[in-house]
C-alpha cells in the first residue's frame, strides 16, 4: 500500500454553485419566510389598515374602549398575579428540595412536573367541577352540608383564573430556581461563613442576590405563559364576565368577524410578551457568572429539625390542590352517571363508551390530533436541524437573523398565530383555509423554536471536526449529513420531538380559531363539548387526553434516557 | 509525481487577516511541519489546503491542478486528501471497522477489497483484531490510530496532520512520534503537519515552515532553522536561547568581532547588514556555551561569571549565571560537572554556533 497514486482525477473538478447544501438551506429559509415572516406582516398590516387604507383606527378602538382595554387590563392583573403567586409556591419547594434535608424531594419534584405537564384547560374544568358557584361539589358540600356558605369560592372570578393558571406556571420557577440553587458553587457560600458570616447573614448576602436572576426570570415565564393560555381563561373567564387578550380576540371572530381590531390587539398582546421575554432574557444573561462555577461542590444541606413537618404540608397541600384535586375529579366525574355528592351510587362507563365509539366527533379529533402533532413534531425538528446546522456550521451571511427569526414565536401567543395565519391565508389563492394544513402549519410555527433549540442543543454536542472528516473521507454534503450528523444528534432530536409532540396534542389556543368541525383537534373537541355542557363526557374525554400525554412522556423517559423533567421550562402553552 | 504549491495565499476573518501572503512548495512525500505559537495562521493554512476554507487571494494547486483560489474551491471530498484531526474525529456511533471503511464504501469500493484494505491499514497502525470495537472503548492513543487508518485506508497522496499528538500523554506522545515518521517513510505519503511543539518539528520534519502572526518566517530543515534562525522570534520559539546585548568591533562575513557587555570580545560570523558600531544582540543556546572553573592562560575569550543556581534535571544540569554587567545566561551542561552556587567560575562562549540579531 501507499505506493499506488490516489485513483482520484482531480483534473477539471470545481465546486457546484448549487449543491445539496444550499437548496436545504435556502429550502429552509423560505419556510421560515411562510411560516413566520409573511404572517406576521399581515398581522401588522391588518392592524393598520381599513379597507385597504393606512390607519391607526384599529389601535384608537383597542385603547380607547372599554370593552378591550379591561380586557388588556385583566389580561396584566391575571400575569402579575400568576407571576407573583408563582414565587410564593415554587421558590420554597425549589429551596426546600435543593438546600434542605426534606425527605421525599422526589415527590415534590414530581408534583411540580406533573402540573406543569397538566393542560390548564383540563385543571380548569376539573376546577368547575368542584367550585362552580352552585353545582361545585365542595361548594355545595359547605353550603348544604356543613352549613357554612361563607367557606365557599366562586371560580368565576378573577381569582378563580388566577388559582388555575397559578397551578401550571409555579413549576417554572420552581425549576429555575431549584437548579440555581444546585448550581451555585457552594463554596461560594462557605467562603462567606468562613469570614464570619451567619448562616441567616450568607442566605441573604450571598445567596439571595445569585439567585434572585433566575427566580425573577421564571415569574416572568409565569407571567407570559399565563397570559396566552386561552382554554382557562375561556372556561372559567366568560361565564364570570372576564374577559381577557385572547378570549377578547376570539369574540372579535364571531360573525361579522372584526380582522383589522383582531390584528391591532394581537400586536398588542405580541407587544407585552416580548417586552417580558427580553426583560427575563437580560436577567437570564446575568445569571451567567452565577452559576456552573464548580459542579464538584455541593452546597451543604440545612437540617430542618422539627420545621420539617410544616415544609412538607406545604408540599402535600401543593401536591393535593394541583394533582389531586383535579385528576381525582375528572376521574371521578368520568366515572359518574351525572356529578354529584352521591357518587358512588352511580357509576359507569358510558362516558368513556359514548367519547370512544358513540360520539364520532371525538373519534375523529383523536386521529387528527395524533396526526397533528407528530406531523408537527417531525417538522419542527427537521426543521430545526438544517436551520441550527445553517446556524452553527456554515458563514453564510444573515445565518444569526435566520436563529432569531425562528426564535420569535416564542414570543406569539397561540391565538396571536392563529390570527396571523389566517390573516396570510385568506390573502392567498391557496384555499387551506378550514383544512388540517392550516392547523398543522399554526403548530409548526409555534413550536419551531422548540425544534431549533434542541437540534442545536444536539449540534453543539457533536465537533464539527467529526463532519469534516467525513467531508475529507470522501462523502458530500447529504451524505455526511445521513452518515454522521443525523445519527449522532438522533438522541437530541428525538427528545425535540416529543418536546414538541405533547404540547402540540393538546394545543387549543390557536387551534380554537382554525377548527372546522372536520378539521376538529382533541382540546378544541374537549372545549366544545363542555360548552354544550356535557360535563361527565368532557372528563372521560380529558382523561383520554391525558393518558395519550402520559405514554408520549413515558416513552420519551424511557427512550431518550432523559425526558422532559430535565429540560428547562419553555413558552409552550 | 506532483507536490503542493501554495501561492501568495492569504486569508482574512471579518478585518483580521489570519493569513497573510503566503507561499511555500511541499515536495512529493515530503514531511513539512507549519509550526508556530497558537494564532499564527497555521491550521488555517491546513484547512485552506483541506478546502474547508475558501482563500481571499492566491492559489493552491497540487501538480498542475489549481484547487484552491479566489472564488473557486474544489470541495474536501474531491480532493482525495486525508486528514487527521487534533479532536481525532473517530465518529463514536460507529465501529472501528465502520470508521475505517467509511471512505472506501462511500467510493463504492468493492466488500472483499474493502475488507482487505481496512484489515492491512489496521495492521499498519498496530489495531488489527480491534475492528468491532467502539471508540469509546479505546484509549486515546488507540483512536488516534483508528484516525490515521480511517486516513491511510484511502491511500492519499497528501496527508494533512492537524497537532494530531497533542492530546496523548508524553510518553505516548514520543512513541506515537516515531511511529508516524515509520509510517511516513513506508507509505511515501506526502504529509503536511501542523503543531506548535517545536522539538515534535524538529523530530518528525524533512523541513519546516515556521508561521508567526499569518506570516511565514522561515522555511527550512530543522537544522538549518535551529542554527541560523532568520529572526529573534524564530530563533526564540526554536528552544531555549541566551540574548547578550553587545556591540560590533569590526570584520565582517564569517570572521566578526563583537564586544559582549563587560568587554569580551567573541569571534563569530556576521549576517548582512550589520556593521561595525552598531547595538546587537548575540543569540546563543544554552547547550553552546560551557561552564569552567578556572582560567587557564590561553583561552582568551573567557567570560567570568557567578553560579546563581543550579537545577539538577538528571540528563543535565541546568545552570543560571551572572556575568560581570549583570546579564544572565542559561546554561545546559554534563550533569557531572558540578558548581557551586556562589562560586566564580568562566563561561566559555561557542561563537561558531552564535547568530547575531540587530
Amino acid at each position: 500500500m501507499g505506493q499506488t497514486p490516489a485513483a482520484l482525477n482531480l483534473t477539471g473538478v470545481r465546486q457546484r454553485k448549487w449543491g445539496m447544501e444550499q437548496i436545504v438551506a435556502t429550502g429552509a429559509i423560505a419556510s421560515l419566510i411562510v411560516l413566520v415572516v409573511l404572517p406576521l406582516a399581515s398581522l401588522l398590516w391588518g392592524s393598520v389598515t381599513v379597507d385597504g387604507r393606512f390607519t391607526f383606527a384599529n389601535f384608537g378602538r383597542a385603547f380607547g374602549e372599554r370593552l378591550f382595554y379591561q380586557a388588556l387590563l385583566n389580561s396584566l392583573i391575571l400575569g402579575a398575579w400568576t407571576g407573583l403567586l408563582s414565587i410564593v409556591i415554587g421558590l420554597p419547594m425549589a429551596w426546600a428540595v435543593s438546600r434542605t434535608d426534606l425527605p421525599a424531594k422526589g415527590f415534590v419534584r414530581m408534583t411540580a412536573n406533573i402540573a406543569y405537564i397538566t393542560p390548564p384547560f383540563l385543571s380548569a374544568i376539573a376546577f368547575v367541577n368542584l367550585f362552580s358557584p352552585n353545582a361545585g361539589l365542595i361548594n355545595r358540600f359547605f353550603r348544604d352540608i356543613m352549613g357554612l356558605p361563607f367557606l365557599t369560592f366562586n371560580i368565576f372570578s378573577m381569582r378563580g383564573m388566577v388559582l388555575v393558571t397559578v397551578l401550571h406556571t409555579f413549576p417554572f420557577v420552581f425549576l429555575l430556581a431549584s437548579s440555581a440553587l444546585e448550581s451555585v458553587d457552594a463554596s461560594l457560600e462557605e467562603s462567606a461563613q468562613i469570614l464570619g458570616a451567619g448562616r441567616w447573614r450568607t442566605a441573604v448576602k450571598i445567596a439571595a442576590p445569585l439567585v434572585a436572576p433566575s427566580v425573577l426570570s421564571g415569574a416572568l415565564l409565569a407571567f407570559v405563559n399565563a397570559i396566552a393560555l386561552f382554554g382557562s381563561q375561556a372556561i372559567i373567564g366568560l361565564p364570570g364576565r372576564v374577559f381577557t387578550l385572547p378570549t377578547r380576540i376570539y369574540s372579535l371572530f364571531d360573525y361579522p368577524p372584526q380582522y383589522g381590531l383582531a390584528s391591532a390587539l394581537s400586536l398588542i398582546f405580541v407587544a407585552i410578551t416580548v417586552l417580558a421575554l427580553w426583560v427575563q432574557r437580560s436577567y437570564l444573561a446575568k445569571r451567567s457568572y452565577v452559576t456552573l462555577a464548580g459542579k464538584g461542590v455541593r452546597p451543604q444541606l440545612i437540617a430542618l429539625g422539627g420545621y420539617r413537618w410544616i415544609v412538607m404540608a406545604f408540599c402535600i397541600f401543593i401536591f393535593l390542590v394541583a394533582v389531586v384535586a383535579p385528576y381525582l375529579s375528572l376521574l371521578a366525574v368520568s366515572f359518574s352517571k351525572s356529578w354529584g355528592l352521591k357518587f358512588w351510587q352511580n357509576l359507569t362507563l358510558a362516558n368513556y363508551q359514548f367519547i370512544l365509539f358513540k360520539y364520532d366527533v371525538t373519534q375523529r379529533a383523536i386521529l387528527n390530533s395524533m396526526f397533528l402533532a407528530a406531523s408537527a413534531a417531525t417538522i419542527a425538528v427537521l426543521l430545526g436541524a438544517v436551520i441550527s446546522w445553517v446556524d452553527l456550521r456554515t458563514n453564510v451571511r444573515g445565518r444569526r437573523l435566520l436563529d432569531y427569526i425562528s426564535l420569535i414565536p416564542l414570543g406569539l401567543p397561540g391565538i396571536v398565530v392563529a390570527v396571523a395565519l389566517l390573516q396570510f391565508w385568506l390573502r392567498m389563492p391557496i384555499p387551506i383555509y378550514g383544512t388540517l394544513t392550516i392547523i398543522l402549519l399554526a403548530y409548526v410555527s409555534r413550536f419551531i423554536p422548540l425544534g431549533v433549540r434542541a437540534a442545536s442543543a444536539a449540534l453543539r454536542q457533536v465537533d464539527p471536526a467529526l463532519e469534516e472528516a467525513a467531508r475529507i473521507g470522501g462523502a458530500g454534503w447529504l451524505c455526511t449529513m445521513r452518515k454522521v450528523t443525523l445519527p449522532l444528534i438522533r438522541p437530541g432530536l428525538f427528545s425535540g420531538w416529543l418536546l414538541v409532540f405533547v404540547p402540540a396534542i393538546q394545543e387549543l389556543s390557536a387551534s380554537i380559531l382554525l377548527f372546522t368541525s372536520d378539521s376538529m383537534t382533541l382540546a378544541v373537541a374537549v372545549y366544545n363539548l363542555y360548552e354544550s355542557g356535557y360535563r361527565e363526557a368532557v372528563a372521560a374525554l380529558a382523561i383520554l387526553n391525558m393518558l395519550i400525554i402520559s405514554a408520549a412522556i413515558w416513552l420519551a423517559t424511557k427512550l431518550g434516557g432523559r425526558g422532559m423533567t430535565g429540560q428547562k421550562p419553555e413558552v409552550t402553552s | 509525481m506532483d507536490g503542493i504549491v501554495i501561492e501568495n495565499l492569504s486569508k482574512h476573518y471579518g478585518s483580521t487577516a489570519v493569513v497573510k501572503n503566503v507561499s511555500l512548495e511541499i515536495a512529493d512525500t515530503e514531511f513539512v511541519t507549519l509550526l508556530g505559537p497558537s494564532g499564527c495562521g497555521k491550521t488555517t493554512t491546513l484547512r485552506l489546503i483541506a478546502g474547508f476554507l475558501k482563500p481571499d487571494a492566491g492559489t493552491i494547486r497540487v501538480g498542475d491542478t489549481i484547487l484552491s483560489s479566489k472564488g473557486s474551491v474544489v470541495p474536501p471530498e474531491k480532493r482525495g486528501m486525508g486528514m487527521v484531526f487534533q479532536t481525532y474525529a473517530i465518529w463514536p456511533h460507529l465501529t472501528v471497522y465502520e470508521n475505517v471503511v467509511f471512505g472506501l464504501e462511500v467510493r463504492r469500493i468493492p466488500k472483499q477489497d474493502a475488507r482487505k484494505r481496512v484489515t492491512d491499514a489496521l495492521d499498519m497502525v498496530h489495531l488489527g483484531g480491534m475492528e468491532d470495537r467502539y471508540p469509546n472503548q479505546m484509549s486515546g492513543g488507540q483512536q488516534q490510530r483508528v484516525a490515521l487508518a480511517r486516513s491511510l485506508v484511502m491511500e492519499p497522496r497528501i496527508l494533512l496532520l492537524d497537532e494530531p499528538l497533542s492530546n496523548l500523554d508524553a510518553k505516548l506522545r514520543e512513541r506515537m512520534r516515531w511511529e508516524l515518521k515509520e509510517l511516513q517513510r513506508r507509505t511515501a505519503i506526502t504529509f503536511v503537519y501542523v503543531t506548535h511543539d517545536q522539538s515534535e518539528a524538529m523530530a518528525l520534519s524533512d523541513r519546516i515552515a515556521v508561521m508567526h502572526e499569518g506570516e511565514l518566517v522561515q522555511y527550512g530543515s530543522p537544522r538549518e532553522i535551529y542554527a541560523h534562525p532568520a529572526n529573534r522570534t524564530v530563533a526564540d520559539f526554536m528552544g531555549l536561547l541566551n540574548l547578550v546585548p553587545g556591540r560590533v568591533l569590526g570584520g565582517s562575513g564569517d570572521d566578526g568581532v563583537v564586544a559582549l557587555g563587560g568587554g569580551h570580545r567573541l569571534r563569530l560570523p556576521l549576517p548582512s547588514g550589520i556593521r561595525e558600531g552598531m547595538d546587537v544582540h548575540v543569540a546563543i543556546r544554552p547547550e553552546n556555551v560551557t561552564l569552567v572553573g578556572t582560567a587557564s592562560g590561553d583561552t582568551p575569550d573567557l567570560v567570568p561569571v557567578r553560579v546563581a543556581s543550579c537545577t539538577f534535571l538528571g540528563n543535565l544540569a541546568d545552570y543560571q549565571v551572572v556575568m560581570e554587567d549583570g546579564t544572565q545566561l542559561r546554561v545546559q551542561s554534563h550533569p557531572l560537572e558540578i558548581h557551586d552556587v556562589g562560586q566564580r567560575i568562566y563561561a566559555q562562549l561557542d561563537g561558531s554556533q552564535c547568530t547575531v540579531f540587530p
